[in-house]
């Protein structure tokens, strides 16, 4: 059984998709099927609303999030009452969403359920907590669209990433643009000393200096940065951005010399495209990661929403050597 | 009028809200209900209660039953809406017997608190044990909730093939047929459990609002010992010794800025104040505005001594409420309230502020109308405090002044910072009717512009 024992190190895991239609739900199935399997302790909730029986996009049928026995899961009041497990609740949170508040409920006999959950990181830390604390010896969050978030380091310990044909029907497409994403999630991370002074920055633009101290530099947003030119490199040539990186600041450094560190949080803050980051990273430059996400797998889902369907074993193999990773093919370990 | 309207007004009772911690929803809404009160007697009873409180705080802050207590208040959900509907006999889901469930035992937890905490006879709770036995059927002592197979014979072994199909994982036809005989079930059972429940809805809303009006009382109770507030008396006056503005005093104790408690005394009819800028005049009326808020709507008072009348309502003009987009000016905005002052003192008793009418207009006729406005105001059953810098105003009015700046400061290093410290914000009764004329010294010590100062001085 591919990967599950590797997930069992850590206390919480996201489940994240390229796009939509990757097979992010097919993947948590298979990775509940086999912890249930192995006896162990989970707790299942969602990033925004998700697990609807119909996409809400295509129109195509999605599987539902089967939950085992014992199994602990967020979701909202509406979906809660739509389920097919009989669970026992547990906890209703005070918090609305516009499907109700989030419950907390315990399965009693297996069955499908529709997940839905926070809409934002802080609460879902939270729940991911709250999950932990009654007994859940793994957390899963189920990805929601594309977004990427919920896999920070700073919110889920490890993450699968899903892609598929749902991310182009062409081949060579696909695994570019898995593999640009793949190469940001596995940025190599700073040094511990650096992480800890970097740690308490809050926000703006910082420069590191020679003894590893970051001086603010005043830049207040991304937009301000034209004027300041070489002035951003007058503590030294490690910068440290706290919020996102865009193609913006990195069009903005590249011109300004060689040998600059850009240092982001985690991949989750970098929205960047691989045209400006290949410039930046030509001219000798490179970006590194405070704290770097665990990627315990990548997944493909060979059928795309429009029907299109991928040679699974040809795109298996083209990914796995462009990431130098084992791919799966969610449609064929579920089975 | 309610808290909610309360702070809207220009006196700064927002901040005192603000900085009550309520524990939960239901604890803010019963704050923000809270009725402007003229009840003696209902004052006093609240002001007792609060003594009790705050007694209750300074014994048991970090012990048992204040901290379980207060954890009760924190898991408080506002659930107004599914009393209303049980009320009404609509049929619960399980997330709403759920909540009942949990009110219930919340209600039973917070009883045992209260009753540590010596305080059982003040805040009753009423009983809801029968509405947690309904909800538990199997006795399990806990607040969870499902709809347990003891509520219907059918569940269980309707249950038992379930679990059976589905972890063999065949037969979706009869599992489906199954989910939805359950679901059926289930449906009877949030019924009959709804009708159960109908009687008990009048108590489990007094237990929600008792238990909100808890989270409301220990709020007053933390805010008067962290804002050192005192209780206030009713009487015949209204009188503030070392009245404070609890927003500047935080604010001023926060920057190592000197804080200037004032005594002040409030009578019918028209008191002016006068005092250079600066000098805390708007400051003073916010305070008052404020204090009296607080005092009205049971809460203690920021002062070292307070007896207060018990006025209607106040009635405020303070700042400025330019509003281009409504085509008001300051003068129009200023005008519209200050009319709406005199009609409403026509048959109200006001604590009416009022700060620098009428200074965005020419002083000719600005005097007039100040002059007309201690007139009409001088009459009514009100008590009205006015500040002006205009001089000479007539009538046979209260006259205050900001005592402002201390002796001969032309030899003192002053700068926009240090100002403060020599500034004398305490009041005098002064007879003269004359105003301070410092604003261009003033100017001079914000670092105003010399040339504008030197014609200033040449064209007096």
């Amino acid at each position: 059984m591919p990967f599950v024992q590797e997930i069992l190190k850590h206390r919480s895991l996201s489940i994240v998709g390229l796009e939509k239609n990757t097979g992010k739900t097919v993947c948590l199935n298979y990775i509940l099927r086999r912890l249930d399997e192995l006896g162990v302790p989970v707790g299942v909730t969602s990033i925004g609303v998700d697990g609807e029986q119909v996409d809400s996009v295509f129109a195509t049928a999605k599987p539902e999030v089967t939950l085992y026995e014992g199994t602990r899961f967020i979701t909202s009041e509406q979906h809660y009452l739509k389920r097919q497990a009989v669970s026992v609740l547990e906890h209703v949170d005070s918090r609305r969403t516009a499907l109700g508040p989030l419950v907390t409920a315990r399965v009693l006999v297996r069955g499908k359920v529709l997940l839905s959950g926070a809409a934002t990181t802080g609460v879902l830390r939270g729940q991911i907590a709250q999950l932990g604390n009654a007994g859940c010896r793994l957390a899963i969050v189920d990805g929601a669209l594309s977004r990427l978030s919920l896999a920070s380091p700073t919110v889920t310990d490890c993450m699968v990433l899903a892609t598929g044909a749902a991310v182009s029907a062409n081949l060579k497409q696909l695994v570019a643009k898995t593999r640009f994403l793949h190469s940001l999630i596995c940025l190599d991370e700073v040094s511990p000393t650096l992480r800890e002074a970097l740690g308490q920055v809050e926000q703006g633009l910082w420069g590191v200096d020679d003894e590893g101290v970051p001086h603010d530099l005043g830049i207040a947003s991304v937009f301000l940065i034209g004027s300041a030119g070489g002035d951003l490199l007058r503590y030294g040539h490690t910068l440290f951005a706290s919020g996102a990186v865009s193609d913006r600041l990195l069009k903005a450094l590249t011109p300004l010399g060689k040998d600059i560190t850009l240092v982001a949080r985690d991949f989750t803050k970098l929205f960047i495209t691989p045209e400006v980051y290949n410039d930046f990273t030509r001219k000798g430059n490179r970006l590194m990661m405070l704290q770097r996400s665990k990627l315990i797998a990548v997944t493909l889902n060979p059928t795309s929403p429009q029907g299109f369907l991928l040679d699974s074993r040809n795109a298996c193999d083209a990914l796995s050597d462009a990431l130098q990773t084992p791919v799966y093919d969610v449609m064929k370990i579920e089975q | 009028m309610k808290i909610k309207e309360l702070i809207k007004g220009d006196a700064g009772f927002q901040y005192v809200v603000d900085s009550m911690e309520l524990m939960s929803a239901a604890g803010r809404r019963k704050l923000l209900d809270t009725e402007w009160s003229t009840d003696t007697a209902w004052l006093d009873a609240e002001w007792d209660r609060l003594e009790k409180a705050i007694a209750a705080v300074h014994e048991y802050k970090y012990k048992k039953p204040y901290i379980d207590l207060r954890h009760c208040l924190m898991q408080l959900h506002d659930l107004r809406g599914t009393l209303a509907s049980l009320a009404n006999h609509t049929p619960l889901n399980e997330v709403e017997l759920f909540e009942l469930k949990s009110l219930a035992q919340l209600c039973r937890n917070a009883t045992g608190a209260i009753e540590g905490l010596g305080m059982g006879d003040l805040l009753p709770l009423p009983d809801l044990d029968r509405v947690f036995e309904i909800l538990d059927p199997d006795h399990t002592g806990i607040a969870n909730f499902y709809i347990y197979d003891s509520y219907d014979p059918r569940l269980g072994p309707l249950r038992r093939e379930l679990s059976a199909l589905q972890i063999a994982g065949d037969n979706p036809e009869r599992i489906a047929a199954l989910l939805a005989e359950q679901s059926e079930i289930q449906s009877e059972v949030c019924l009959r459990l709804s009708d159960e429940l109908v009687r008990w809805a009048p108590t489990l809303s007094e237990a929600l609002e008792q238990m909100a009006y808890c989270d409301l009382l220990f709020a007053k109770a933390e805010l008067s010992i962290a804002w050192n507030l005192t209780r206030p008396a009713v009487g015949k006056k209204t009188a503030f010794s070392g009245l404070v503005n609890p927003r500047l005093k935080q604010r001023n104790e926060a920057t190592g800025l000197r804080y200037q408690p004032v005594d002040i005394s409030i009578e019918h009819g028209v008191t002016l104040i006068t005092g250079a800028n600066m000098a805390g005049k708007t400051v003073l009326l916010k305070s008052i505005g404020s204090a009296q808020c607080m005092v009205q709507c049971g809460m203690y008072a920021p002062a070292e001594k307070a007896e207060t009348m018990l006025f209607d309502s106040v009635a405020t003009s303070i700042g400025d409420d330019q509003d281009e987009m409504n085509g008001l000016s300051s003068y129009a905005a200023e005008i519209i309230k200050i009319s709406d002052i005199v009609r409403r003192s026509r048959t109200e008793h006001l604590l009416v502020l009022i700060d620098e009418p009428a200074r965005t207009t020419n002083p000719t006729e600005g005097k007039a109308i100040v002059q007309a406005l201690i007139g009409i105001m001088q009459k009514a059953a009100s008590a009205t405090l006015i500040t002006t810098h205009y001089g000479q105003l007539g009538g046979d009015c209260r006259r205050l002044r900001v005592k402002g700046f201390v002796e001969d400061m032309s030899d003192l290093p002053l700068n926009p910072r240090n100002i403060n410290l020599f500034i004398d914000y305490s009041l005098t009764e002064d007879a003269s009717g004359e105003v301070p004329h410092e604003a261009l010294r003033i100017a001079s010590i914000l670092g105003c512009d010399e040339e504008l100062l030197k014609k200033a001085k040449e064209s007096l």
